[in-house]
């Protein structure tokens, strides 16, 4: 008898396993899940209103009067009403990918709706970075044509022999924030990858290289 | 106690050695054998409505046992304790006690657990005779590529036992 059939015969026959109760699983039934589902629920919706709670903080009245300065009001209203269309678009598919896991679909749609909700996230984010990053820019720019302060300094740096330096060091500056601002969103995804979804993606692509 | 509780409930105690078995095969340690069993039973609860009863409950059983198994469940320990292994997963009948034999079955189940989650999956298919339409169908890959992979992990099991 070789290995494999040793091994069956010992499978069939396994009758040593413990006995849990009615009661006990009555208990089970009753306890709260810790698949990975349930935190990819939770850490997705934290991040939505991280991004949603970060918009409405950020727009305090020191912040309008600056809208204002800038001439930036007519830009400010469009883009939040763009930015409040597009959360309720990507909370709809959020959402609707959310509902659409099965956990009696096969193993492989099981793991694809899964990775399907992160990614739904994670172009959510991405759309945030980049909405900021282009609001960023345009601030910036008006705020070189309209803050007297500025303009003043932009003159005296016009003058002087510095020109090339001041906005060498400018752009450094923005550079290393944006840079501090990446590394620190690349840790946060590692850290939830990392945790969460490792063992799933080496599993999915463990089943897609079957089908090679 | 309610009607539909207390049929999930009776359903689950007649038929859990099913999950046993999944929870065998995913895991090295009591409690962690514990602790996947109890989510299995929570997402079969959770899934318990779109049971309609014209499938075998163990069809339906097995298939969210091994989906909790291979990509929900989350373990809490890292480390494989081979020592709980031998002590706890196979425990023969003096009357049919053969040294050999037992060896033997404690290296196969070793071997099983070096295994990769998918690998796993297919040998618990492969010792429940399921056929390869079935193993496909629950992997979600297709029959061929099933039966491939199939004689590949067998090999690979042979090989970890005999290197």
């Amino acid at each position: 008898m070789n290995e494999l059939d040793l091994l069956k015969k010992d499978w069939n026959k396994q009758k040593n396993f413990p006995n849990i109760s009615e009661k006990e699983i009555y208990n089970m039934i009753h306890k709260k899940s810790s698949s990975i589902v349930k935190w990819i629920f939770i850490i997705s919706v934290l991040e939505i209103l991280l991004w949603a709670v970060l918009s409405i903080v950020l727009s305090d009245e020191k912040q309008k009067k600056m809208i204002d300065d800038y001439h930036l009001s007519t830009f400010m209203d469009v883009a939040t009403i763009i930015h409040w269309a597009v959360l309720v678009i990507f909370v709809y598919f959020f959402y609707r990918n959310f509902r659409n896991i099965s956990v009696i679909s096969s193993s492989k749609t099981l793991m694809n709706s899964i990775l399907k909700v992160r990614k739904v996230v994670q172009y959510y984010v991405w759309y945030n970075i980049i909405v900021g990053l282009l609001c960023m820019i345009v601030i910036f720019v008006n705020m070189m044509m309209y803050d007297n302060k500025i303009k003043l300094t932009l003159n005296d740096v016009e003058n002087s022999d510095k020109e090339t330096m001041f906005w060498v060091i400018s752009i450094v500056i923005i550079g290393l924030i944006l840079l501090a601002m990446s590394a620190l969103m690349w840790v946060f995804y590692r850290i939830i990858y990392g945790i969460l979804l490792k063992r799933l993606y080496q599993n999915y692509k463990e089943l897609e290289k079957i089908e090679l | 106690m309610e009607q539909l509780e207390q049929l999930f409930i009776s359903q689950v105690k007649e038929h859990q050695n099913l999950l046993h078995k999944v929870c065998r095969i995913y895991t090295s340690n009591e409690d962690d054998h514990k602790d996947l069993f109890q989510e299995i039973t929570i997402q079969l609860w959770k899934a318990y409505p779109s049971f309609r009863g014209d499938s075998k409950f163990t069809t339906w059983a097995y298939r969210v046992a091994l989906n909790t198994a291979i990509t929900l469940y989350r373990k809490k320990s890292r480390s494989i304790n081979t020592i709980e292994i031998d002590n706890n997963i196979h425990k023969i009948d003096f009357t049919e006690y053969n040294y050999e034999e037992e060896e033997q079955l404690k290296l196969m189940y070793k071997a099983i657990h070096q295994l990769g989650d998918i690998e796993k999956a297919l040998v618990f298919m492969y010792l429940e005779d399921k056929d390869y339409k079935e193993i496909a169908d629950t992997l979600g890959i297709g029959e061929v590529n099933a039966r491939v992979k199939m004689n590949r992990v067998k090999t690979k099991l042979k090989q970890l036992i005999n290197p």
